[in-house]
């Protein structure tokens, strides 16, 4: 009896500590660039899963072997990259390079792997890059001349990616430097990014200040809705359903996510669908079409996310209109303007383009399991 | 033996599922705060409270149902999460202003918590209550 109840309060420390501690982050957020770290030592494992692959090693320490684990990037861009799972194996003796995860665990996320006996670097990560581009192509279009969101009739398929900004930002002369993942070079810069009420932008700066690792797309694996989802690494794919008068958004970094913009002139509330009018994390999207241009307006979000790289605060009251123009075969131009009276103080707008990647699957990236 | 046993693994993944679905991002006050303000004559151990952000003000209910009061004069000072709300609570003997103040703890937690303390015209005491 007692031994019965003892693993099943086991049970529940492990289940609640898995839940404290799973995170998956930008780099920045779980390890810090000024703690470089060499190791030297003998993998015991490789873990090969989204949404990062780590490398566990022992390394001879004082007195035993600590095990280390080594993290690398996820299995879809190692993969691009020439990478298997069998490029490091259990057993090979290694020698790694990066830097110390910021709360001193041994985690180290690795920028350079030498063998250790051959000398030979093995590890080879090179981001991904948009493709050339061609000639100049219009864009391909419909019999009835609507622009099409994605390939040319008979077309090889394809999706949009390599985004001009993964920062979303007010368009002002004066936008702050921020990394890829939305951190400000300076947090002293955060009341430039938008017209944030003092809540928001006290937010916002905290958790700037924490290196956004308390963002639930990578602590719980929420669905990025909003803007995100145009800014994340692994693209969209735009499926045109005209038949039934509804756009699928397709999601490669949300975790097999869609989200469906309606053109059939339906309303945001009263949507039959399930939803009963309960705030959603991709909202309610109604489209229409404005000469060349796809208009959205999406409201009905809840508030369980980040709807930015960053970490910008919102409210249920985010309104957004977005607007989707293909200005030529390649490039998918994205405006958005943001309406959130709970957080900010007036509508603020930005906009970038994304990339068409013709001939290739979309990756589908998933964080799995809230794995850190 | 076993039942107990798989009632509280149910029970486990039930608080595990609740730790990751109720989570709330917007305004730090928003949501249901459930704690303890006792103890005292004027009012029982525990307290319920309902907070809301419209943008412009924060509004809310202490208990809500047959014994509630609305709050009224609420703030949110960022500068340290600084919280202050106040509310006229009716008994016997007539109405006692409360006046709460207190601090939000742990801001990124889902169940971020508010310390504090609360008094009226006959007594005082400390407020702890958590976001659920």
């Amino acid at each position: 009896m007692k031994s019965g109840v003892a693993i099943a309060f086991a049970l529940v420390a492990v289940l609640w500590l898995g839940t404290a501690i799973s995170a998956h982050h930008p780099i920045s957020a779980k390890f810090d660039d000024t703690k470089p770290q060499t190791l030297t030592g003998v993998v015991t494992l490789v873990d090969w899963r989204n949404p990062h692959v780590h490398i566990y090693m022992n390394v001879r320490g004082d007195n035993d072997a600590d095990n280390w684990a080594v993290e690398l990037e996820s299995p879809i861009n190692l993969q691009s990259s020439g990478w298997t799972h069998d490029s490091v194996k259990a057993g090979d003796a290694i020698t790694v390079t990066g830097i110390t995860a910021r709360n001193g665990s041994r985690q180290l996320w690795a920028t350079k792997i030498v063998m250790t006996g051959t000398g030979k670097e093995v590890l080879h990560f090179t981001p991904p890059s948009p493709p050339a581009l061609l000639a100049n192509r219009p864009a391909p279009r419909w019999p009835d001349k609507q622009p099409r969101l994605g390939p040319s009739a008979g077309g090889a398929q394809g999706y949009w990616a390599f985004p001009s900004s993964t920062v979303l930002a007010e368009a002002t002369a004066n936008v702050p430097a921020m990394d890829q993942y939305g951190l400000l070079k300076n947090v002293a810069d955060a009341k430039l990014v938008a017209p944030m009420q003092p809540w928001a932008l006290a937010l916002y700066e905290y958790r700037q200040k924490r290196f956004l690792q308390d963002d639930p797309t990578y602590i719980n694996c929420k669905p990025p809705g909003g803007p995100r989802q145009f800014q994340l690494s692994y693209g969209v794919q735009l499926v045109e359903d005209r038949d039934r008068q509804r756009i699928f958004v397709l999601i490669g970094g949300g975790n097999n996510n869609y989200r469906i913009i309606y053109l059939d002139g339906r309303g945001h509330t009263g949507q039959v669908g399930g939803d009963d009018d309960n705030p959603l994390y991709y909202g309610r999207a109604v489209g229409k079409w404005e000469s060349d241009s796809l208009v959205v307006d999406t409201r009905g979000f809840n508030e369980d996310f980040w709807f930015t790289n960053g970490g910008l605060p919102h409210t249920e009251q985010l309104k957004l209109i977005e607007k989707f123009t293909r200005e030529n075969f390649d490039t998918l131009k994205y405006e958005v303007t943001v309406d959130d009276p709970g957080a900010y103080t007036r509508p603020w707008s930005s906009s970038w383009t994304l990339r068409w990647v013709t001939g290739q699957e979309m990756p589908r990236h998933l964080c799995q399991e809230n794995r850190p | 033996m076993r039942s107990l046993i798989i009632a509280l693994a149910v029970f486990a993944a039930c608080l595990t599922s609740s730790t990751l679905t109720s989570a709330q991002e917007g305004h730090p006050l928003k949501g249901s705060w459930l704690g303890t303000w006792g103890p005292a004559k004027t009012h029982s151990n525990d307290i319920v409270l309902v907070l809301d952000w419209d943008g412009k003000a924060i509004t809310g209910m202490i208990n809500p149902g047959t014994d509630d009061a609305p709050i009224k004069n609420a703030t949110l000072n960022p500068d340290g999460w600084v919280v202050h709300f106040e509310a006229a609570i009716k008994d016997k003997s007539g109405v006692l202003n409360y006046v709460f103040d207190g601090k939000i703890e742990n801001l990124s937690f889902h169940n971020r918590t508010i310390v504090g303390t609360w008094k009226n015209q006959r007594e005082s005491g400390q407020l702890k209550i958590s976001r659920q």
